[in-house]
This record gives structure tokens, C-alpha cells and sequence, in this order.
């Protein structure tokens, strides 16, 4: 009876405890998703009539969702870069990064505040500055570049968009990859491998039964993160292209912006935000069970 | 302590009595420093005429970027006492939103009102019969040509007869110097310039001229909005056009401030503004001598005849919800002024809607602009109705499919009608 008292009032201290983190994510989270859901299912408009009387549309806002091939096409927009810019290109390089970062070479701590650098750049700046680099045919600084040596001039952001979406964003991130998994690689235990290396290991077979094994959850964490964080990335993406040209960069985030703010268009818009809402809770979700693994 | 104590409450007390004792406020949302320049003479003017306090917002330049903080503003309930719309497309649905106060009563007994050009008042006025924005500047737009580019090629400068002729003489121009011939904005990316500055030309030349029924239906079913998308169509098929530069995030920059006065393209579409502003003494890339080497052809229509565009200039409107409506009306009267007039004139290149100018020497000394103001009574104009906002991000979305090569004419049409229909539902279309 005694313990049961002491186990409801351990309870409630630590809802009280929980409370300054709940109320402004039941707030600021909760509550807009929530409101979201149900603009998806209006009419609600920024202007015309809907924006003076919205009512209800159901599910009409998904139907027609489902049948835009522009939709469909900003989905696979979206898996191309997050997959290219967060799963390739950050997780790699920022491995790549850390690994070199753990062995004692010269100028170690210049490498690595070269490669956080990136990360002091707002989204919308660095968008804008690699603009100067990429955009306007022979007036870009790489086209100027290619000039000096004699090579044609490239229109970078209209020949390769995607590409060069996924580069920047890979610029961009690969600092962040860097210390994840930097930390990840100090938690394995040095005697593991001065273990290995008595055994006769190689570096190779140390790297795919070692390091990889052990980093196993810090990866996933990574992922986790790097994956939910890349669909939602919007001002890099939206200050390069704006989407373009034509939708080849329309990545989910600039495609809801341009329903709902572009076309003016909230309910619809809010229906693409919602989907993407699914969308990465569902990789939340997996990723999470994946975190379970037995090391 | 005590003296302390007092202190600190005389000082609150004081600067609670300034607070109340400052004059009202009014604010004031613009974009592009241009545009402010130009408007800060008057909003001077303003704070010492009716005692008040103007503040200035500069809202984001590009016209998509002001009006998507502007309706958002509007729909929270927070937006400016006073604002200018970029695009008179806009002006039907922010009626419809009931974001603008009707101003029409406050114009009729405004006596420098009396001397508009006929075409301003007749644009002010929204499909319910009321007046809700003040038609201040016109925007005047025609086909502009590089007439040295031309003439050093052998090519007629003449006005051309109809579309075919128009689209020969393109071809020509490529053949002959290796520029592109003729460019009509198009593409997402353009914003509301897509529909005002490129399709808008065509259209009212067309064999339907008006995309409004008399019911205010949109009529996007017709020949006449296929055969412009045709157009469309056949200038890019044969590279007439620059393609990348308006798929790119600012479509206007390459073709606009750089192609064409480098000669690189020869001939576009363009309003008054851009003697001044695009190639003339405000420009960063000025032509020299701009109005002899640039020179105008009215937009031929689809079997004959000229027709020269006009519409509302950035229109002015009050909010419906200012704080003190009536001050806002008062204020807005003041940015009527011919001096204010004159001076967005100057510095942006559009026209002057009140004829009044034509007798102040500030005026004629934009001689640029003096013939264009003297004939703008003569400008055709398309006719608004609510959701024509949507139906201008509906050809946006269609001439980018084309600019892509993804669909024909017919198709354009299709993406046309489904978004309007999507989007304001079956019975917006005929």
C-alpha cells in the first residue's frame, strides 16, 4: 500500500517535471499538426472567396494530392535528395572526416574547422552564395573557373539541378555527420582493437567487425536524424532554385510552400504537409525499431 | 529609497503621458527601394498634412515574395493600413477575401480625380460595381525591339501586321544575327509577370479577346486561349526564345538586364518603365540612348490590328481592418498626388494616370514617357472577376510546361482548365 502511495507520487513528479517540455511541445508541435490536419480537409485560402469563407472539402484536398504528378514527382525529388546530400554524401564524407580526424596527422583541427565551417552559413545565405557560384551561365565564379582553363562554361544549376541541389546540401551537412559520428568513434574501446590487431586483423576486417558493429547505433541515430532533418530542408533548396527549373529540385518542403504560399492555396497545401508529416514519422518510427539491434 | 521610489514612478508616468501624446501612426507597406524612394517625399508630406506618423515596411522585392507576406498579413489580421498590390490580377480576389476597404465614394468626391485618363477609372473598378484600389499609375506595355540590332540586319522595323508576321519577323531576326527574336514571359518562376507581361499580350489579340464571361465565368475553353499557347508553342519550337534563363529562380534578370542590352535577344515584351528603369538612367545595365535605339511595336493581333496593354501600375488600397480607416483613406488620397505621381514616374518608368502631369515641367522633361501618358486613354484591357489570380498561376504553370517541352498547346490548355477547376471548382469555368 506504502509503495503504491510512493509510486503515484514518483508518477506525478515526474509529469510535473516533464511539464516545462510538454506545454510548449503540446503548443508549438501538437496543436499545429492537429490544425494542419484540419485545414487539409478545407478549402482555406490566403485569397478569393475561400479565404473569406472556407468550408469543409472532406478528403478532396487528398484525392487531388494523389493525382498531381507534381506531388508524386517532388516524393521522388525528396528521396533522391535526401538519400544523395544526407545518406550518401554527408554520412559518407562525414565517416570519411571523422575517421581522419581520430588518426594524428598534420593539421587535424584546420581540417576539421574547415569542414564545420559550412555550418556557420544560414540555410538562405549559403543558398545565395553558392548562387553566385553555380547560376548565370558564363557569369558564375565555377563557369569563370572553367573559362580560365580553356573548358566551356557550364549553366550548373540548369544542366545539372538536382546534382548540384544535393552537392550543396552535402557541403552543407557533412560537419554535422562529423561530430555524430566523431563521438560515436570515441565510445569504441581501444583495447577492442589492440585485441583485433594481436589477432592478426587487418585494417579492413578491423573497420567491417569493429568499428562498423560498434557504431551501429550511432549511424542509426545519425540517420535518424540527418534523414528527418533533409526533408524538411527548405531555405537552401527554395534560395538556389526555388524549386526549378521547370520542378526538377521541388523537393516536398518547396512544393507545400509553393501550394500554400506561391498558389495561395492553405488547405491544399496543408494536405502535402500532412503527407509529409506520415512520412517522417514513418521513418521515425523505423528508424527508432532499428535502434533495437542486437550489437 | 523613497526619493528613489519616486523617481522611478515619475519617469513611467512621463513616459506614458509621450506615449499618448505621440501623434497615430500609419503604416505603409512597399517593395523594391525604388518604390520607396519615390514615396518618401510624399509620406513626408503625409505626416505633416494630417499629423501623423508614417512607417515605411519594405516588404521582399520580387512581387510573389510581397504578396505572399502581404495576404499572409491580411488573412492574420495584422496587415498595413496601406499598401500597394504589384499585380491588378490580385485585385478581384483580395476583394473577395475582404481584405480592401472600398474607396470609390472617397475617390468620386476628390476633385483632382476629375482628371484621370477614362482607362485608370474604368480599371479601378472590381467586378461588384465598387471602387477598392486608386488607379494612380498605369502600366502600359507593348512589344519592345532593339531597332539597331534590326536595321544593322537588313530587317523591317515596321509595326507587324498579325502574329504570323510577328513570328516571321522573330525567325528572321535568328537567321540574320543569331539573336533570339522574341521574348514572352512565361514560366512559374515569373510570378504574375507570366500572366500581365506575356500571355495578357496575346490573349486580347486573340479571336476571344476577354478570359471573362458576362456571367464572370472564366472562358478557357476557347480557340483563342489555345491559339496563344500555340504561339507560345511555336517560338520555343524554333528557339526563338530564350528557354533556360526562365526556368532558372529569376527569370527576368538574363533575358531582361542582360540579353537584350547586350543585343543578344532583340525584341520583347515590356512596359513604359522599361525606358527608365530596365535600360535606361535607373538601370544598372543602361542602353545608350535608349529611346532611339529601342524602339516600340503595339501588339499585333492574331488576324490584324494593334492593341497597346494597359492596366493598374501597383495599385494602392487601404485595409479593411486598418486601425483608423478613415485616416487610412486620407493618407491614400495624399499618394495620389501628382507630385507622387511624377516621382514613382521618374525613378520606375511607369505612367502617370491623372493628366495633369502633362502640364507640370517635371513632367515633360520625361520625354520618354510624355507620348506614352498622352495616349494611354487608348490601351485595351482584360476584364477581372474574382479568382483570376488563380487563373494567372494557371497559365504560369501551363507556358512552363511548354518552356519544358512537355506538352502542346492543347495540353497547356488542359493544365490551364484543371488548375482553375481544382482550384476554384467546376463552375468557375464556361
Amino acid at each position: 500500500m506504502a509503495f503504491d502511495a510512493f509510486q503515484k507520487r514518483k508518477e506525478r513528479q515526474l509529469l510535473w517535471l516533464l511539464l516545462p517540455a510538454l506545454v510548449p511541445l503540446l503548443i508549438l508541435t501538437i496543436y499545429p499538426a492537429l490544425y494542419a490536419v484540419y485545414l487539409s480537409m478545407t478549402n482555406e485560402a490566403l485569397t478569393g472567396v475561400a479565404a473569406a469563407k472556407p468550408r469543409f472539402v472532406g478528403a478532396a484536398n487528398y484525392l487531388r494530392l494523389f493525382s498531381d504528378g507534381r506531388f508524386w514527382n517532388s516524393l521522388f525529388v525528396t528521396f533522391v535528395f535526401v538519400v544523395g546530400s544526407a545518406i550518401i554524401g554527408q554520412f559518407v564524407l562525414g565517416f570519411i572526416s571523422a575517421m581522419a580526424l581520430r588518426r594524428k596527422i598534420v593539421g587535424a583541427p584546420v581540417f576539421g574547422a574547415a569542414i564545420l565551417l559550412p555550418n556557420a552559413a544560414p540555410e538562405v545565405v549559403a543558398g545565395f552564395m553558392w548562387i553566385s557560384m553555380l547560376a548565370g551561365g558564363d557569369h558564375a565564379t565555377l563557369s569563370k573557373i572553367l573559362v580560365f582553363f580553356g573548358l566551356p562554361y557550364v549553366d550548373w544549376l540548369q544542366t545539372f539541378p538536382l546534382f548540384m541541389v544535393v552537392m550543396v546540401n552535402t557541403w552543407r551537412g557533412i560537419g554535422t555527420a562529423m561530430i555524430l559520428l566523431t563521438a560515436g568513434l570515441a565510445a569504441v574501446p581501444a583495447e577492442v582493437y589492440e585485441a583485433a590487431r594481436m589477432d592478426g586483423a587487418n585494417p579492413r576486417q578491423m573497420f567491417m567487425r569493429i568499428t562498423l558493429p560498434l557504431m551501429a547505433p550511432t549511424i542509426f541515430l545519425y540517420m535518424l536524424i540527418s534523414t528527418v532533418s533533409t526533408i524538411s530542408v527548405f531555405g537552401l533548396v527554395y534560395a538556389l532554385t526555388r524549386g526549378g527549373p521547370g520542378n526538377k529540385t521541388e523537393v516536398i518542403s518547396v512544393y507545400i510552400y509553393n501550394q500554400s504560399f506561391a498558389a495561395f492555396q492553405i488547405g491544399y497545401g496543408a494536405a502535402g504537409a500532412v503527407v509529409a508529416l506520415v512520412v517522417s514519422l514513418a521513418l521515425g518510427i523505423a528508424y527508432v525499431r532499428s535502434l533495437k539491434v542486437e550489437v | 529609497m523613497n526619493k528613489l521610489v519616486a523617481g522611478g514612478l515619475a519617469a513611467i508616468a512621463l513616459s506614458l503621458l509621450a506615449g499618448t501624446a505621440n501623434a497615430e501612426s500609419l503604416r505603409v507597406a512597399l517593395h523594391g527601394q525604388a518604390g520607396i524612394d519615390a514615396f518618401t517625399p510624399t509620406a513626408e508630406r503625409i505626416e505633416k498634412n494630417l499629423g501623423i506618423d508614417v512607417e515605411i515596411v519594405e516588404y521582399p522585392a520580387p512581387d510573389k515574395d510581397y504578396m505572399t507576406k502581404l495576404l499572409t498579413e491580411l488573412a492574420a489580421g495584422n496587415g498595413p493600413d496601406l499598401f500597394s498590390i504589384p499585380s491588378a490580377a490580385d485585385v478581384a480576389d483580395m476583394v473577395a477575401a475582404g481584405y480592401l476597404a472600398p474607396v470609390g465614394a472617397e475617390l468620386a468626391a476628390w476633385p483632382e480625380y476629375a482628371d484621370f485618363v477614362d482607362v485608370a477609372k474604368q480599371l479601378a473598378v472590381s467586378p461588384d460595381g465598387e471602387t477598392y484600389v486608386a488607379p494612380y499609375i498605369l502600366g502600359i506595355q507593348q512589344i519592345y525591339f532593339r531597332r539597331d540590332v534590326l536595321e544593322k540586319a537588313g530587317i523591317s522595323t515596321e509595326q507587324p501586321k498579325d502574329w504570323a508576321d510577328l513570328l516571321a519577323r522573330a525567325k528572321e531576326i535568328k537567321e540574320k544575327t543569331g539573336s533570339f527574336g522574341l521574348l514572352f514571359p512565361a514560366g512559374v518562376s515569373w510570378g504574375g509577370g507570366a500572366f500581365d507581361e506575356g500571355f495578357s499580350h496575346l490573349i486580347i489579340g486573340s479571336s476571344t479577346p476577354q478570359l471573362v464571361t458576362d456571367d464572370g465565368k472564366f472562358d478557357l475553353t476557347s480557340q483563342g486561349v489555345r491559339d496563344v499557347f500555340q504561339f507560345y508553342k511555336d517560338l520555343i519550337d524554333a528557339d526563338l526564345m530564350p528557354v533556360d534563363p526562365l526556368l532558372g529562380p529569376e527569370p527576368w534578370v538574363i533575358p531582361k538586364y542582360e540579353m537584350f542590352p547586350s543585343g543578344e535577344l532583340a525584341a520583347t515584351t515590356c512596359g513604359s518603365w522599361c525606358y527608365i528603369f530596365d535600360w535606361g538612367r535607373e538601370s544598372r545595365n543602361p542602353i545608350p540612348d535608349v529611346t532611339n535605339v529601342v524602339g516600340t511595336w503595339a501588339d499585333p493581333g492574331q488576324n490584324g490590328g494593334e492593341f497597346v496593354l494597359a492596366n493598374l501600375g501597383a495599385p494602392w488600397a487601404v485595409n479593411a481592418k486598418a486601425a483608423n480607416l478613415e485616416l487610412a483613406k486620407k493618407a491614400l488620397l495624399e499618394a495620389g498626388s501628382v507630385e507622387n505621381q511624377i516621382e514613382t514616374a521618374a525613378r520606375i518608368g511607369n505612367i502617370p494616370a491623372s493628366n495633369a502631369v502633362q502640364r507640370d515641367p517635371r513632367f515633360q522633361a520625361l520625354t520618354e514617357l510624355v507620348p506614352i501618358q498622352a495616349a494611354a486613354n487608348h490601351g485595351t484591357y482584360l476584364k477581372q472577376a474574382t479568382g483570376m489570380s488563380v487563373v494567372s498561376e494557371g497559365v504560369a504553370r501551363a507556358t512552363e510546361a511548354l518552356l519544358r517541352k512537355e506538352t502542346d498547346a492543347a495540353g497547356a490548355q488542359q493544365i490551364l482548365v484543371d488548375h482553375v477547376r481544382q482550384t476554384l471548382g467546376d463552375e468557375a469555368v464556361k
